[in-house]
């Protein structure tokens, strides 16, 4: 059942379909790519829907309320009410606004969320593009999502968004340096930053077993990286209403929204890949235990937000510079003399 | 350990996900109120009302305007009796003033209205319809 | 050049966190505050001058809405003293409800200080917890006054009605379940480290500067000053009960927020003490139905939750006040905010408006 149900088998039997009506096989790797970036759209639109879904009734859950369930059968239908809500919002522009600025904002933070699922290891031989430099290519395209919240920030004209503008730059920026060495981690154990390597490696043993500490560490960067509770001063609800996005409506805000939950599913699918062991798995299809295993991480990120209040800037650098910095460091150097001790002894 | 009050609280909310929900879900189900509930509008019983205007007189915001007649035996009558719902505080003392327990309230707790003026009740057609239709201006 | 400048921010009226409609004008350094200055008046609505135009029992549902989250506290300091001014001796089983009520209003305007500073703070599923137990103290009330938040219950001689049979049964099932609560709240917020570093060592209010602005409740009893206006000038029946009063030691944010979840313990206690002993007897004093108090002029004082609550009441013998003042304790307490917002960062301030607890029905009258 793994294999015949698996991407790729699906992904060659599209494309005997295809050679048959297509003589020139250039024309059908040009439109199995662009099948693929369709499928990773189609993904991410159909992340946000589920993802807000999710939230609302995990939240509702936790908090002894049974959240929605009115739209649709079990409430499943409340996402879409609410992007026909955001649709068909009027769009206001604050006076003094930046213009050009103010506007590119939200696409500017939506592409760079939708780029890194280029890297991802759907299942065996199911990546839209296998570099050699897979997580660096990760680390380099999710950080250029800082300079948009800087751009909302100021071109908002409104304090509190610049407030939460500098903010975000702040805490992406120091998150930035612990999450790049909890994955160093990751590839001093593999030799190689290709990402099927990566899962390659941990046939035998995930690398959750391997590398706990870097694991910790990296749950904790990467909730401070996607802005999400006890790291979200950024969108501080109760101090800056909104941060950076507070004066965006309607379809703007959605591409804000929409940015947001891609970056989540994007790390939870890196920390699938990186340390539970990507798609592979016994019994059922790679990217059945794929989408599984990320569930399992947007569980635990869901989980966090709705049990913990948030920091304070000035803890949330401490923290992150002075106490998360040097215990990835020190999973690095003991990882280093580990490999050496292990090749030592045979 | 450092962060052990922090995965207590996520066993917190972890066991309340699992377990029951408390929410009622209106308007299928509704919570009934108590006995002495003080709310929805004053309903007047015609029958055992002396026109006294202690009611009126004991309402700290005026929500209660009667006039009264004298009719045949001396004995006074109620010509009108309306009561501004949207200027009372539900602080039960024109309930409390009545000597005959005239006075109740309805416990309705859902009367939103579309217009200001239907927030003025007259309480003497609603006794008389004695049914659910209100009297409304 | 370059040169840093401060910039002003304004907190304003329509802000999630102010408790209501509070405006803060922040000048800020960055992220730190250099002068803050509170406005307040944006929810006046007269109450003091209405009373000069209602008799004394008409002006007890207006009382409710001054505090409105400790109702039954501000009918008691109202109606007592009015009973001081004119004389009155209130039945025993009376005041025994009355202290009953009023604890059972402190356990649940301390609820709702837990809840709205976890939600300030960002723990939102703490602030349901809150208020879901707040419900069972808002079904008692309901029980027996028909009202849930604005009760008119304490009368001038008494109180309103007795309690009806299941009352003293269901009480005792919320005392029994309540430790539980306290439980699951100590461990979701007490116990959590990130709550922890936000509220110790933040906004410092020390003795000295707590007695020269006038704070009182347990903002002052968090800065390590033992004054309980229940121990120290004693009111009612609270003589006869057995409770200690919390106290603080730093007055910073984590005191403020510790000596109130100690309070609710106390109040716990007091109200199981008083319905062990709950004696029978009338519930009403044989007060005249129209109150005409002898002139003169009285002020009394009360432990509210949020502090001390005076009512101080100037009758010139007819049948409506001459003049009415409220020292309402929020209103004092705001005014340690421009002292000690100095220093702080913006979270900061929200969360010393937290742990302040102001109620701005009562702030601004």
């Amino acid at each position: 059942m793994q294999e015949s149900m698996g991407l790729f088998t699906i992904a060659t039997i599209l494309r005997e379909i295809m050679s048959q009506y297509v003589s020139n096989p250039q024309w059908v790797d040009l439109f199995m790519a662009l099948i693929n970036i369709g499928g990773i759209f189609t993904l991410i639109s159909m992340a946000a829907i589920v993802l807000v879904y999710a939230e609302r009734k995990i939240s509702a859950y936790m908090q002894m309320r049974i959240g929605p369930n009115r739209v649709g059968l079990w409430g499943t239908l409340q996402s879409v009410a609410d992007m026909i809500k955001l649709m068909s919002k009027e769009d206001i522009m604050p006076i003094g606004a930046d213009k050009w600025m103010w506007v590119l904002a939200p696409v500017l933070l939506f592409i760079p969320s939708a780029l890194v699922y280029a890297v991802f290891p759907f299942d065996q031989h199911a990546i839209f593009a296998d570099l050699n430099i897979g997580i660096f290519y990760f680390l380099a395209v999710a950080s250029q999502s800082t300079l948009p919240f800087l751009m909302a920030g100021w071109a908002s004209n409104n304090k509190y968004s610049l407030l939460g503008g500098m903010r975000t730059v702040a805490q992406m920026l120091s998150y930035e340096v612990p999450i790049a060495f909890s994955i160093l981690g990751v590839v001093m154990l593999v030799g190689s930053m290709r990402m099927s390597d990566i899962v390659a490696a941990q046939q035998d043993v995930w690398f959750i077993c391997l590398q706990p500490v870097a694991f910790v560490v990296y749950i904790i960067a990467a909730i401070a990286e996607t802005n999400r509770a006890p790291f979200d001063l950024v969108e501080s609800e109760s101090e800056l209403i909104a941060g950076p996005f507070t004066e965006y409506s309607g379809m703007r805000w959605a591409l804000f929204f929409l940015a947001e939950y891609a970056n989540l599913l994007a790390a939870s699918a890196i920390a699938t890949t990186l340390f539970l062991g990507g798609w592979s798995g016994p019994w059922l299809p790679g990217w059945l235990w794929f989408l599984l295993k990320v569930g399992l991480m947007i569980f635990l990120f869901m989980w966090l937000r709705w049990t913990f209040p948030r920091l304070r800037v000035d803890q949330l650098m401490t923290f992150g510079w002075k106490i998360l910095l040097p215990v990835a460091l020190g999973n690095v150097l003991i990882t280093g003399i580990g490999i050496y001790t292990y090749k030592f002894l045979g | 350990m450092l962060g052990k009050g922090l995965l207590k609280g996520m066993r917190i909310t972890f066991k309340r996900f699992l377990g029951k929900k408390v929410t009622v879900q209106y308007p299928e189900e509704k919570i009934p109120m108590s006995p002495r509930f003080r709310g929805g509008e004053l309903e007047l019983d015609m029958e055992k009302c002396i026109a006294c205007g202690l009611c009126a007189m004991a309402c700290p915001n005026k929500a209660i305007q009667l006039t009264s007649v004298m009719g045949e035996n001396k004995k006074r009558r109620l010509a009108s009796y309306i009561y501004h719902s949207g200027r009372c505080l539900y602080c039960n003392l024109c309930v409390e003033a009545c000597p005959t327990k005239a006075l109740n309230w309805d416990r309705n707790y859902e009367n939103s209205r579309y217009f200001r003026r239907q927030l003025d009740v007259d309480c003497l057609l609603s006794s008389q319809q004695s049914g659910d239709a209100e009297g409304r201006f | 050049m370059l040169k840093t400048q401060t910039y002003t921010l304004n907190m304003g009226p329509q802000h999630p966190s102010t408790h209501g409609v509070l405006q803060m004008v922040l000048e800020l350094d960055g992220e730190r505050v250099v002068k803050a200055v509170p406005h307040m008046g944006y929810l006046h609505r007269g109450i003091e001058k209405l009373a000069e135009s209602r008799t004394y029992t008409q002006f007890i549902p207006y009382t409710d809405r001054l505090d409105y989250v400790s109702s039954m506290g501000n009918n008691l300091g109202y109606c007592q003293t009015v009973e001081k001014l004119m004389n009155i001796e209130v039945p025993e089983r009376a005041e025994y409800l009355r202290v009953i009520m009023t604890e059972l209003n402190r356990i649940a305007s301390h609820l709702l200080f837990m809840s709205s500073l976890a939600i300030d703070l960002g723990a939102t599923t703490g602030m349901i917890y809150g208020f879901r137990d707040r419900e069972h103290i808002l079904d008692l009330f309901d029980m027996v006054c028909g009202a849930r938040l604005t009760y008119n219950y304490i009368r001038i001689g008494g109180v309103m009605a007795d309690i009806p049979a299941q009352f003293i049964s269901q009480t005792q099932k919320f005392l029994e379940d309540f430790p539980e609560m306290l439980k699951e709240y100590h461990n979701l917020l007490t116990g959590n480290e990130i709550l922890y570093y936000r509220l110790k060592d933040t906004a410092v209010i020390d003795g000295k500067l707590a007695m020269e602005v006038g704070l009182t409740g347990p903002c002052l009893r968090a800065s390590g000053i033992d004054y309980d206006i229940r121990k120290v000038d004693s009111y009612g029946v609270y003589d006869r009960f057995d409770f200690r009063v919390p106290l603080g030691e730093n007055g910073d944010n984590w005191d403020r927020y510790m000596v109130r979840m100690d309070e609710m313990v106390e109040s716990a206690k007091i109200i199981s003490q008083a319905l062990a002993k709950l004696p029978d007897g009338p519930i009403l004093a044989n007060v005249p139905k129209v109150l005409k108090p002898p002139v003169g002029e009285m002020y009394h004082r009360i432990e509210n939750p949020r502090g001390e609550l005076g009512y101080y009441i100037v009758s010139d013998g007819t049948t409506k006040p001459y003049r009415i003042h409220v020292r309402r304790p929020s209103f004092v307490n705001l005014q340690a905010l421009g002292p000690v917002c100095k220093g702080l960062m913006i979270a900061d301030v929200v969360a010393i408006l937290a742990t302040l607890d102001p109620l701005m029905g009562e702030v601004d009258c």
